[in-house]
């Protein structure tokens, strides 16, 4: 940089080096952008060394055994931070139909609908190593984040506007035994075509990007064509998205790799005020809006010579046992709110435990929460979790996605409201354990804090609808239900395999053949346009693990859910099925969904419409460490009755060839 | 001057080479070696005595899975895939790649007992090594290494895991794959603890699997296997 003294050596520039240095630093902008422009840099001296870097180093990482103890921290230290939203920009190259191989892009099947749904909007999110301060207490972790950062920043959308994300694999070439450098990203539940949705076996190296494509309409596309797309009541608002590399998702995400993606339209609109269709709901994005993405972690001192750094604990194969919890990347934040309604979007991303909400005020009783939505589909009814609800705590499976209003205005200014955690082992704080903030609610249960700091300035929305959708009608289905089913086999707990409801409990096909997840065979076939009927069922005993099973491209609906009374190894009799109640937020009446959680002794019975578009989907157990284990299928939907009636004899003859009973009958192969 | 150039290393946005963050394509963090690995005294089908850690892991890509020799569930199974993998890799083994089968029942399988059962399973293969040893060893590193957070995996040799953990101790690169899925799908696992690709390669990799879509795009209609 020169300063003034020296400009005046400098010799006369003409009007056009002026023009030609304008241009050139518009240049440098745009090519500097690409990697800056997304994320905070200016805000953060750290995050910005990240960059300068281009490279951060890894951490050496601590022994699994003994399981160390997460250092101690201060409760209530931080502010809730929300992830801020992501910029677009333009793209360079720009984005193609066919995978634009000499551009670098990843190999891949040509967009689908690209014509129909050219995008509008285009952002780029770098998957790459980053730092994270998780706690004022502790020094920055190493983290593999979108941009660098954790969580990665928020997509907002709105239907009607076609966007496409490119999603560039900066990871590092050389990794230890944390995270794998390859990538696919799953927008999680987009209605989105087989290409843009991060198929666990179309992973990418690092150097590619892929272009993930994103119509942003409603399903139903060919049958409601109007604008936007698709039928209206299919509106899904709160997403996230998150690596889905095969066999190392559980891993991926733990280093970082998520980050939220949230859609609008007139009904729940960015805004507050008044508009034709709007619900009206707290809508300002950051303000009286806000996504929690809730996780677990455990971190370990690993530089005793110079203070410490904090490096995530991962313990062998397994699932890494945790002792913190974060939301939206702190520890035990607080956030301080107004006396008005605020929307709350929990996101639970993993990667093996359920969270188990209730809010409690300063004297420790509970207060309520009114459930809005579950896995981002409004409620036809909004329901309360309350002291007094059936059931009284709201359970958050991994990857759900669970929208809650609570009104602050029911506690005074100056007072604090705590989020308990009810079914996990307590977080470790400190030695010794500090004192319960509230009673009945000691300090390792708390999740985050409010504090009530004042009325509020933007006026507060309207009480909440009692009715906030019509849902579309269950559809019937055309053929008999196929199963899903998890058994417990040596040496894989809970094996997962595809069956029908016409095969016999019993026989073979139910128990032993299954095999991990294969990304080149479907077990399942499906007609785009049709609707069939899908049993889950978990045939390991009560107090097994309970799967949350996710199915991609389409929302459910639960019909029933039942357990079985008397277990046995040859499979439950009719007569020993319970039907169990439902919560408004499961009930298919009531809520759509598209995480299934399946307790031991559990069966869903769920329908599901397979819409809009081709291609390879998958069906798996969305406790991560399990999906890349073995509960994981391969699962297509093709166009024609022809292509159909063909791959369904190829399954039904790989079947036959391994000693097993055919999938399909003859009226079910078309 | 000297001085003057060191400040000004100091100051521009480009470090010298010693001052950047480690190079890309270099590993930089070591293996932790024996403390997790431990160095156990193992006894090879062959009766030889050996050190895990120094002889058998260290600087080395090793394919590593549990086994018993009178298991009857899914480990015949496993070890004749575990062949086939042996087969499609067999110009590397021995040489940049090893594998050891460690049995979980050390107190039964005897080295002769272990020759036995790779001479049924014609896996008697070189850069194939069956393992026994003291079972406090042995367990230590079936925890360590296969550890599976289950209670009813971790505690019971008898549903021990079926993984086939893959180490590259070079790069201190660990991953797992159950080898009773597709060969490809096994094959493509170990692959990723290979060392890094170059970009080249990466590039070409790429343009060939687009081929292999496009093709059978145009055969089948849809990207049917790969």
């Amino acid at each position: 940089m020169s300063g003034p003294r020296d400009k005046k050596k400098e010799p006369r520039k003409t009007k056009k080096d002026y023009e030609l240095s304008r241009r050139t630093m518009l240049k440098l902008t745009a090519a500097a952008g690409a990697g800056t422009v997304l994320s905070p840099m200016i805000l953060t001296s750290r995050k910005s060394t990240v960059y300068a870097q281009g490279t951060v180093a890894e951490p050496v990482l601590c022994a699994p055994t003994p399981v160390p103890q997460s250092p101690p921290h201060t409760p209530f230290v931080d502010n809730l931070p929300v992830p801020s939203p992501a910029i677009p920009q333009f793209l360079n190259p720009a984005p193609t139909q066919n995978a634009n191989i000499a551009g670098g892009e990843a190999a891949r099947d040509p967009h689908q609908r690209w014509a129909q749904f050219t995008p509008a909007v285009t952002y780029q999110l770098e998957a790459k190593a980053g730092t994270h301060q998780f706690h004022s207490d502790y020094l920055p972790s190493y983290i593999w984040g979108f941009n660098g950062q954790y969580p990665g920043p928020t997509i907002l959308n709105a239907y009607g506007i076609p966007s496409l994300v490119r999603f560039k694999n900066s990871l590092p070439a050389t990794t230890t035994s944390f995270g794998t450098n390859k990538t696919t990203v799953h927008l999680h539940n987009g209605h989105t075509a087989s290409e843009s949705d991060g198929f666990a076996g179309d992973f990418f190296d690092t150097g590619l990007f892929k272009d993930n494509h994103y119509a942003n309409a409603y399903a139903g596309i060919d049958d409601f064509p109007g604008f936007p797309a698709g039928d209206p009541r299919e509106g899904q608002y709160t997403y996230w998205y998150h690596d889905h590399l095969q066999a190392e998702t559980a891993n991926n995400n733990y280093l970082g790799m998520n980050g939220i993606y949230l859609s609008y339209d007139l009904k729940t609109p960015p805004w507050e005020f008044d508009t034709p269709g709007s619900l009206r709901l707290p809508a300002y994005f950051g303000l009286t809006d806000i996504p929690i993405l809730l996780a677990q972690k455990r971190f370990c001192a690993t530089d005793p010579l110079n203070g410490r750094t904090e490096a995530f604990q991962v313990v062998g194969a397994g699932a890494p046992s945790t002792d913190k919890f974060t939301a939206n990347g702190k520890i035990q934040p607080k956030l301080s709110v107004r006396r008005r309604k605020y929307r709350f979007r929990f996101i639970n991303s993993g990667v093996v435990l359920p969270f188990t909400l209730s809010l409690h005020g300063p004297d420790g009783a509970q207060k309520p929460m009114t459930v809005v939505a579950s896995d981002g589909n409004l409620l036809r009814q909004p329901a309360d979790v309350s002291a007094t609800s059936t059931p009284n705590l709201l359970e958050v499976h991994v990857s759900s996605r669970m929208d809650v209003i609570i009104d602050f205005s029911q506690f005074t200014v100056g007072q604090s409201v705590y989020l308990k955690e009810n079914t996990q082992t307590p977080q470790f704080v400190s030695s010794p354990t500090p004192p319960d903030p509230a009673p009945g609610v000691p300090i390792g249960t708390v999740v985050m804090r409010f504090d009530v700091v004042g009325n509020t300035i933007i006026p507060d929305t309207p009480p909440i609808p009692a009715t906030l959708t019509e849902l579309p009608p269950i559809p019937a289905a055309s053929t008999p239900p196929f199963e899903w089913g998890f058994r417990f086999v040596a040496g894989r707990p809970n094996a997962f395999r595809v069956s029908h409801s016409s095969i016999p409990e019993d026989n073979a096909s139910h128990v032993a053949t299954d095999l991990p997840f294969d990304p080149f065979t479907p077990a399942h076939v499906v007609l785009r346009g049709s609707t069939e009927e899908w049993i889950i069922r978990n045939d390991t005993l009560a107090g097994n693990w309970l799967h949350p099973v996710h199915i991609h491209l389409e929302e459910g609906r639960i019909l029933e859910r039942s357990i079985c009374t008397v277990p046995s190894a040859t499979g439950c009799l009719p007569a020993n099925r319970t039907v169990l109640p439902m919560p408004a937020w499961e009930d298919g009446n009531n809520a759509r969904r598209d995480v299934y959680p399946v307790p031991g002794q559990h069966r869903l019975k769920i329908r599901l419409a397979f819409r809009d578009f081709v291609g390879r989907y998958l069906i798996h157990c969305h406790n991560m460490n399990h999906e890349d284990a073995f509960m994981m299928m391969r699962w297509d939907v093709v166009e024609s009755m022809a292509e159909l009636r063909k791959r369904r004899e190829e399954i039904n003859a790989e079947r036959i060839a391994k000693g097993d009973t055919p999938l399909y009958t003859k009226e079910e192969l078309g | 001057m000297k001085r003057r150039k060191f400040l000004t290393s100091l100051g521009s946005d480009k470090p010298s080479s010693a001052l950047r963050a480690p190079v890309q394509g270099v590993p930089h963090v070591a293996s932790p070696g024996p403390a997790i690995f431990t160095n156990a005294r193992l006894r090879t089908h062959e009766n030889k005595e050996v050190r895990f850690y120094d002889d058998l892991i260290k600087g080395k890509q090793v394919l590593i899975n549990l086994m018993y020799a009178t298991c009857e569930g899914t480990c015949p199974l496993i070890t004749s895939n575990l062949v086939k993998v042996h087969k499609a890799l067999k110009d590397r083994m021995g040489k940049d790649l090893f594998m050891y089968s460690i049995t979980v029942k050390p107190e039964d399988d005897d080295p002769a007992a272990l020759k036995d059962y790779a001479e049924m399973h014609n896996a008697l293969l070189p850069g194939w090594t069956f393992l026994t040893g003291d079972p406090y060893d042995i367990d230590t590193i079936r925890y360590r290494l296969f550890n599976m957070n289950h209670i009813l995996v971790d505690t019971d040799v008898y549903s021990h895991t079926s993984f086939l953990l893959i180490i590259n101790d070079a790069t201190n690169r660990w991953l797992h794959v159950d080898p009773q899925i597709s060969l490809f799908g096994v094959l493509r696992k170990i692959s990723w603890a290979d060392p890094p690709k170059s970009r080249e390669q990466v590039i070409e990799d790429n343009r060939k699997l687009q081929e292999k879509i496009d093709q059978e795009r145009r055969m089948y209609g849809f990207r049917k296997t790969v």
